[in-house]
């Protein structure tokens, strides 16, 4: 897990799953990609295939979890939503964030 | 610990991965379907939505590689991959993986099984604190050194080196000593008494600080204390962990108990540890201390004669092992230890000029065992050295007949790293198959060598250990790898769509492994050709020791060794300087006598008659031969062999005799008579007749009465000179009695057991053996020298043939199409066959040019193991080139076949 660059859009990714699953509950896969694109205003173009490793990913880390359900349509879906180390993590990521978000502004103001 | 949760999860994905596939098809599938229906809802066409769906989702195949690569183990499962690829490749083409692991066990088997057998008894430490530091020391004196350039040590130079060096810690001085051991029969008795006749046994005699030179002490009990190192109070021994056992079945109420060791009660005070063994150690410099390390099973205080205390230029019966100061090497305890002892001489004005040298003890144990030890163990590593360079040639000739594939595999996009490895996965399986087969066959080997061994000093104390066995495996994957990965890069670099063009052009791009091939054969031909004139150097040398003359027929001879230690034998005043009717030697007399009568009365018995020395034992007894009428500077007297023996032995032995007549019993009451060996005769009197002359002997004259021939019954190796007494002037305390009948000595060794015990059941017989098995022994090491080497040449030969083969057999297989046109232009068989063998002519002739300055030398090296034979040879070397000739010629056939029946049809065909 070396290069920056999809290091730090994979923590974007990570960390948008997280938030979406915090304010939404129990979701399939398809709703959270439909979610992340909505709440950014399709700013993000997301390649909504790249959520599943992305989910895999957080729920080795045993931040989110999996159960087999039925969807308000009736069809067959994997719902996924956040354990008690999900919301922790969410709270240092923001923090996280938060950080990194100041540290940039910082920098874009100096070199005005 | 967030890892080791995705490690686990990713571990156990490993295991579903099929239910876990099918429920991401599933989640993907719905996916899709959730996009559709929306897209639909918003008014596209089923088919549009469709498309649009898919687009949204991003590359469909993508998302599922990724998801496996973090889902599960990506480099375990390549791996798995890999290695179940390479072992398809290699089942493919099992001719080549049967080789390479057969070369590879052999290889490494052999030198793994000669590995342990020298790390055993040359390079693992003994069983005392810090081994090394251990040394012996010997004396030398100037006037001796052509007959025997170090002697044992005097007593009286022990106290004094002792006392004044200021190099060694501590020294302890100990004597070989001979015990015929029996329970007492008492209420101590710790079970013994199943023993009917006394057993034989062997020990030390040592000084009380012994065991703490060594730094050995004892699991139970103690050991001497120093007031038990004086006459008369000597009444304690010390037993081994294998005495305890066996004496007491390991009670520990042993301590204190009585043992009758040589007829009186000795209390036991200590038991050694379980690990503790002495090696025997000869009373001579330079031989190695054959027999196994559990032979000394009882020691005893040692209590110097009175003559030892004051005796300064003779009584040299000892041996003195020496602690080293920390820091101090053995060159400077040699040096201070020799100007002590040269000090000393000269202070004392003796006649003598005395000397002193060091040896640590594992070298002075091991001796003249080591160069041919080490001489095995080079040879077996040419051995394995033939091996890897026949796995390199199988290497490059795979990795030429695979460019194809591997080009086509890498045009299809195999990353290189991939592809390595690969290959190194397949050399990792060669090498870990080969291991296994290798340490499998070490096992083997080290038995079969231990069997052919003898007599090798710690012989028992070699097994095959786990890290010996994980060395061979270690040393297998090294080898398959090293010599497989030059190979492998090699087709890595080539490019791919020369490979991919038709199949002729592979023949010129391949010049340079040809080549590389060629100078591999030729290395390996350098091996074989030196192996071969080694092997034959030493098989002739000892051929040399079994066929020369030896002067006595060792056939059909039979012999057994009584022990005459009891009291009743050896009252009296018995020292050898003082013989007279004192009652223990009138005692022996008539034992010898009436044994002699009971022998000559068995069935089949020719003749029976008696030694003082068990034949081929080496020198001892050794004494000069004085003549009263010329008398000879001191230093300049003739030595010989001194043996007491009774009228017949001549016959029985088939020693001829030369001159005058054998002792019989007129000479009883005319005792003063003397036979010397041709060699002791020419000695004492050059250039005149020996016979009716005297020799002065203890003090009184002997009239010489025959002369024998020079009979090698010391060692086979040596003539040595000889002078035989009759057995009534001193009737020696261990007789061996020989007896030459039809009988083998399976049925007659009982019998001659038998004859003893009629006469005293308490003597004990520690040796029943038949002259040739003697013979037999005493060239063990000869011996095993030549099977193994034979073993390691044959070894090397066929690993030569199976080289100089594939090399032919492979450039025939790639000419095969040139040969078939030049058939077809009109070129005969026997050009072609020329053609081919031309092919291996440099190689072979570059190799044995090699080989023959290798050989050269090994053989230089090798020279001082030779007996009467040059190392220049003319026979072994010419013979060995036959053979090696021979073979490559039987290699070749094959090969030139396949060429003279190339068919021309069928070339212009392909072509």
């Amino acid at each position: 897990m070396g290069e920056n660059k999809s290091d730090v859009l994979q923590g974007t990714l990570d960390l948008m799953v997280l938030k979406t699953l915090e304010s939404m509950g129990l979701l399939h896969g398809y709703g959270i990609a439909r979610r992340i694109e909505q709440v950014s205003a399709d700013t993000v173009s997301l390649n909504q295939g790249t959520i599943y490793p992305a989910l895999l990913r957080l729920e080795q880390r045993g931040w989110v979890k999996s159960e087999w359900g039925t969807s308000e349509t009736g069809r067959r879906a994997k719902f996924y939503s956040l354990t008690r180390n999900g919301r922790k993590q969410i709270e240092q990521e923001t923090e996280n964030w938060e950080r990194v978000a100041a540290t940039m502004a910082r920098f874009l103001a100096t070199s005005k | 610990m967030d890892w080791v949760r995705v490690v686990l999860s990713r571990c156990g994905a490993l295991l579903r991965r099929q239910k876990l596939d099918e429920d991401l098809e599933e989640e993907l599938r719905s996916h899709i379907e959730f996009a559709v229906e929306e897209n639909v809802k918003r008014g596209m066409s089923a088919q549009e939505a469709r498309r649009a769906a898919l687009k949204e989702f991003g590359g469909m195949a993508q998302t599922k590689e990724t998801y496996c690569v973090q889902r599960g183990l990506p480099l375990l499962e390549t791996l798995a991959r890999d290695i179940r690829f390479g072992v398809r490749q290699l089942r493919k083409s099992p001719g080549f993986a049967i080789t390479a692991i057969l070369t590879l066990a052999l290889g490494v088997g052999s030198v793994t099984a000669v590995f342990s057998v020298v790390n055993g008894i040359l390079l693992r430490p003994y069983a005392f604190l810090d081994s090394g530091k251990v040394v012996v020391w010997r004396e030398s004196i100037r006037e001796m050194e052509h007959v025997a350039p170090l002697l044992p040590d005097n007593y009286r130079h022990y106290l004094n080196l002792k006392t004044h060096a200021s190099t060694i810690q501590d020294a302890a001085i100990l004597q070989t000593a001979g015990f015929s051991v029996s329970g007492n029969g008492g209420p101590g008795d710790g079970g013994s008494g199943d023993i009917d006749h006394p057993q034989m046994t062997e020990g030390l005699a040592i000084s009380p600080n012994f065991f703490s030179v060594l730094g050995v002490t004892p699991v139970l009990g103690r050991t001497f204390t120093s007031d038990e190192a004086v006459a008369g109070r000597d009444q304690e021994v010390i037993l081994t962990w294998g005495a305890w056992q066996r004496l007491f079945r390991g009670s520990e109420s042993a301590l204190g108990s009585t043992l009758r060791v040589d007829g009186t009660a000795k209390t036991v005070v200590g038991i050694l540890p379980r690990s503790f063994r002495f090696p025997v150690m000869s009373i001579m410099a330079g031989q190695a201390s054959h027999g196994s390390t559990e032979r000394y099973e009882i020691f005893k205080p040692l209590v110097p004669m009175p003559n030892e205390l004051i005796e300064d230029d003779g009584d040299f019966n000892f041996l003195v092992i020496a602690r080293l100061k920390p820091g101090v090497s053995v060159r400077q305890a040699q040096s201070e230890l020799d100007g002590i002892e040269k000090a000393t001489a000269a202070a004392d004005h003796l006649a003598i000029h005395l000397g002193v040298s060091v040896e640590p003890f594992a070298e002075e144990i091991t001796g003249d065992i080591r160069k041919p030890l080490w001489l095995l163990l080079a040879a077996v590593t040419g051995v394995l050295l033939m091996a890897c360079v026949n796995l390199a040639n199988l290497q490059i000739a795979r990795g030429m007949a695979r460019e194809h594939e591997i080009a086509l595999r890498s045009a299809l996009g195999a990353g290189s790293s991939r592809l390595l490895q690969g290959l190194l996965i397949e050399n990792l399986l060669l090498g870990v198959i080969g291991g296994l087969g290798g340490a499998a066959f070490a096992i083997v080997a080290q038995k079969l060598l231990a069997l052919t061994a003898a007599s090798l000093p710690r012989l028992n104390e070699i097994h095959m250990s786990g890290p010996t066995l994980g060395l061979a495996l270690g040393l297998s994957i090294l080898t398959s790898m090293s010599f497989g990965i030059f190979p492998a890069l090699r087709s890595l670099r080539v490019q791919p769509q020369r490979a991919l063009q038709s199949g002729s052009t592979r023949v010129s791009g391949n010049k340079q492994a040809v080549r590389s091939r060629r100078v591999l054969v030729a290395v390996e031909v350098a091996c074989s050709v030196t192996l071969l004139v080694v092997t034959a150097l030493i098989t002739r040398s000892f051929s040399h020791v079994l066929t020369q003359d030896r002067q006595f027929d060792a056939q059909h001879v039979s012999m057994a060794k009584a022990d005459l230690s009891a009291p009743r034998y050896s009252s009296g005043v018995a020292m050898p300087d003082n013989p007279g009717a004192d009652e223990g030697s009138l005692t022996r007399d008539a034992m010898i006598d009436r044994t002699l009568d009971r022998l000559r009365a068995l069935p089949g018995v020719q003749s029976a008659a008696m030694t003082s020395v068990m034949p081929l034992t080496g020198d001892m007894s050794v004494d000069g031969l004085v003549r009263p009428d010329h008398p000879v500077p001191e230093g300049q007297i003739p030595l010989a062999n001194r043996r007491f023996i009774s009228p017949g032995y001549l016959e029985a032995m088939e020693i001829p005799l030369l001159a005058g007549r054998d002792f019989d019993l007129r000479d009883r009451k005319n005792p003063r008579v003397v036979i010397l060996s041709d060699k002791a005769a020419r000695a004492a009197f050059p250039g005149e007749e020996a016979l009716g002359h005297t020799i002065h002997h203890w003090g009184r004259d002997y009239k010489v009465i025959g002369i024998a021939a020079d009979a090698r019954i010391n060692d086979l190796k040596r003539n040595v000179a000889i002078y035989y007494l009759p057995h009534w002037d001193f009737p020696p305390a261990n007789p061996v009695f020989v007896v030459r009948s039809s009988q083998s000595i399976e049925s007659l060794g009982p019998e001659m057991r038998k004859s003893i015990w009629a006469i005293d059941p308490d003597i004990s017989i520690p040796t029943v053996v038949a002259l040739d098995a003697q013979v037999g022994e005493s060239v063990a090491t000869e011996r095993f020298q030549a099977i193994i080497l034979s073993s390691f040449g044959g070894a090397a030969l066929f690993l030569a043939v199976l080289g100089i083969y594939g090399v032919l057999a492979y450039s025939v297989s790639l000419r095969k199409q040139e040969f078939g046109i030049r058939v077809a232009l009109g070129s005969n068989r026997s050009q072609l066959a020329r053609l081919v063998l031309m092919d291996a002519f440099y190689p072979m002739f570059g190799g044995i040019a090699l080989g023959l300055m290798g050989a050269a030398a090994a053989a230089r090296w090798v020279s001082s193991l030779l007996y009467e034979t040059s190392s220049a040879d003319p026979l072994a070397i010419g013979l060995s080139l036959a053979v090696l000739l021979l073979a490559a010629l039987l290699a070749s056939l094959l090969p030139v076949r396949s060429a003279t029946s190339a068919d021309p049809m069928r070339a212009l065909r392909t072509e």
